[in-house]
């Protein structure tokens, strides 16, 4: 691999990890005394016990730099802290909710993915010109609304309005299942709305992206070739076509991981879905900074080893790359 | 003369949009006359309680009240003004910021380059949603630290287009003639580069705009926002965190109203911008 590349990416490690060493240490002021936060309905200030809690806790009567070396230890332990507000240690709490985000994001970036991929080939094989300009204009809206909006209508119109999906959770509160289907039809009954918000904010970016570059791959001579060798039609096109113009769709979607990554922050705030976002939320409400960059972390690093992976994965996929090294192409056949 | 020419341009400009462009600009003007004329639109304060709690819109209120009794109108009027503003302060911060830092990174190159393009890589790899909230907590939710925050995760992309578009421009002859004759930065600046870019620098900027108005939105919607400022996402907020509130009627003005200003705003944004970029990509191409 680029050693360039690997370089790089060991600075942005070190910088997040540094930044969040820094952070409540740049705080204006004495962080903890005048500090009062505000948020929602629920009003917070800090008394001067937990004032002296957090400044024993961040270690702030020792020396910067035995400071950054305790902390260093503890990343390598796996250490992110204990929770004030909630009593417990950060890794653990954000452990039990790991779960529930992977599922929603993961659930969200496939239905993306064959969905926009699905309606992205149509639109540049079959689609009338209008057709096409109504798909073009209504993904790229769609892309840019947030995705608590979008959440917040499917809510009203098909979980309050209609009663067809839960409002809110993960799954249904004191239920005992029977067995191992109706445990997993509930979960997935709550999951919908979510993976659903999550799957259409991002459906329209790989819908274009497809689409485009099928665009560009169909005019290249390959493809003419093909034609002429009197290809089935539908051969040509998955085999010929789609396969090449999906190369940067990869590289696409490790770029996006960190949107997704908000998205599923501010769906899962919408339908109070017990994942790593209401986490963060109620961080935030509680001021529990420990928490909060505990979170904050795991996300970053999160995305983090998911890019590093798709770059990989890249190179596995991309046949132009794996035989002579050459120069990594951004963006590839577009 | 000169001013004369810009309005005959702007004026082709809109000839080439598209109807939904067209519809989205004039929507994006009554937006921004909302916001400038608010006090004089506005039949109540939007800051003290204006009559009975969550009663649905009426002659009075014709948007309805919340749970403390704020009509939700004057509401949406101030807090266009909040949206507009945080777009307009991120866009030209980060804006101007970024488009400064991808010139001197292009025209000088070397070592200066390379650190901005590392902190460009490393800015574009941290979610940025995430890493807002974080840092909203820690400096707070005024308007001031928010166009901070957002100009902090949103100058990479600007310097990064005009990095590029420098690079390519430096090697133009008439450039490189200019650079023999002695021209410094700031001559190349006023006088060659800033007016090849402007039109790019625009649209980047409309972009940029939208993106800080969701921010803003998404932040306030998670409860980080000022407390004191209207804000269409902290109504959102405070609707959403009401017990119940899908059960009753109020979401039917409380929530809807601020949601329907929120989407029509980004979407206006999103389609004007689509079609300026649309009008700037030939010139794009041909270079």
């Amino acid at each position: 691999m680029d050693k360039r590349k690997t370089v790089g990416r060991l600075l942005t490690l070190w910088v997040i990890l540094t930044l969040n060493f820094a952070l409540p240490r740049l705080m204006p002021g004495d962080p903890f005394l005048h500090m009062s936060g505000e948020s929602g309905d629920v009003f917070t200030t800090y008394t001067r016990e937990q004032a002296d809690y957090y400044r024993h806790y961040y270690g702030l009567d020792e020396p910067l730099i035995r400071q950054y070396g305790h902390y260093w230890w503890g990343m390598i332990k796996g250490d992110l802290g204990y929770s004030y507000a909630f009593k417990q240690p950060v890794s653990e709490m954000i452990l039990r909710r790991l779960p529930w985000t992977l599922l929603i994001t993961t659930g969200a970036l496939l239905l993306s993915l064959a969905a926009g991929t699905l309606l992205g080939a149509w639109s540049a094989w079959k689609g009338s010109r209008w057709q096409d300009s109504l798909f073009y204009t209504g993904f790229m809206v769609i892309s840019e609304i947030p995705a608590f909006l979008v959440g917040l209508a499917l809510l009203v119109t098909l979980a309050a309005g209609k009663n067809w999906f839960p409002l809110s959770g993960a799954k249904t509160h004191f239920m005992v299942y029977e067995n191992w289907w109706q445990q997993m039809g509930d979960i997935g009954r709550h999951a919908v709305l979510p993976i659903l918000t999550l799957g259409l904010t991002r459906t329209g970016g790989i819908y274009l992206l497809v689409r485009n570059s099928l665009r560009t791959v169909l005019t290249k001579d390959y493809i003419r070739t093909a034609k002429a060798k009197g290809l089935r039609h539908r051969i040509l096109m998955v085999h010929h076509a789609l396969r090449n113009a999906m190369i940067p769709l990869v590289t696409r979607v490790a770029m996006q991981l960190g949107t997704l990554m908000g998205g599923a922050v501010l769906a899962e705030n919408v339908f109070q879905y017990p994942g790593l976002g209401t986490l963060m939320s109620r961080a935030v409400t509680a001021r529990d900074f420990p928490l909060l960059q505990g979170v904050f972390l795991v996300m970053t690093l999160g995305v983090l080893s998911a890019n590093w992976l798709a770059d990989w994965l890249y190179q596995q996929v991309d046949p132009r790359l794996k035989k002579n090294h050459a120069r990594r192409q951004k963006g590839g056949v577009s | 003369m000169r001013w004369q020419l810009r309005w005959t341009s702007i004026n082709n400009a809109i000839r080439w949009f598209t109807l939904p462009g067209k519809l989205a600009l004039l929507v994006f003007c009554l937006l921004v006359f909302m916001a400038v004329a608010a006090p004089w639109i506005a039949t109540h304060s939007p800051y003290r309680s204006a009559g009975p709690a969550l009663s649905p819109p009426s002659q009075d209120h014709w948007m309805g009240t919340d749970q403390l009794g704020l009509d939700v109108w004057a509401m949406i009027l101030y807090g266009a003004r909040t949206s507009l503003l945080i777009g307009m302060g991120t866009a030209l911060l980060a804006g101007l910021g970024g488009g400064v830092a991808g010139i001197i990174a292009g025209w000088y190159g070397g070592w200066i380059d390379r650190l901005l393009m590392r902190m460009v890589d490393i800015l574009m790899a941290i979610p940025r949603l995430p890493a807002m909230i974080v840092l909203a907590a820690f400096f707070g939710a005024g308007m001031k630290q928010m166009v901070l925050v957002l100009s902090l995760f949103s100058w990479a992309a600007p310097a990064r287009t005009l990095r590029g578009t420098t690079l390519s421009l430096k090697e133009q002859p008439y450039i490189r003639m200019a650079a023999h004759h002695g021209a410094g930065l700031l001559h190349m600046l006023g006088r060659h580069l800033i007016p090849e870019m402007m039109p790019l620098l625009l649209i980047s900027m409309i972009r940029l705009s939208g993106r800080a108005i969701v921010a803003e939105a998404s932040l306030a919607f998670l409860g980080l926002g000022d407390p004191t400022s209207r804000s269409w996402g902290l109504i959102i907020n405070h609707a959403v965190n009401f017990r119940g509130i899908y059960l009753t009627p109020y979401w039917q003005w409380w929530l809807f109203y601020p949601w329907l200003f929120l989407t029509l705003l980004v979407t206006s944004l999103a389609l004007v911008g689509r079609d300026l970029e649309t009008l700037a990509d030939p010139r794009m191409r041909s270079r």
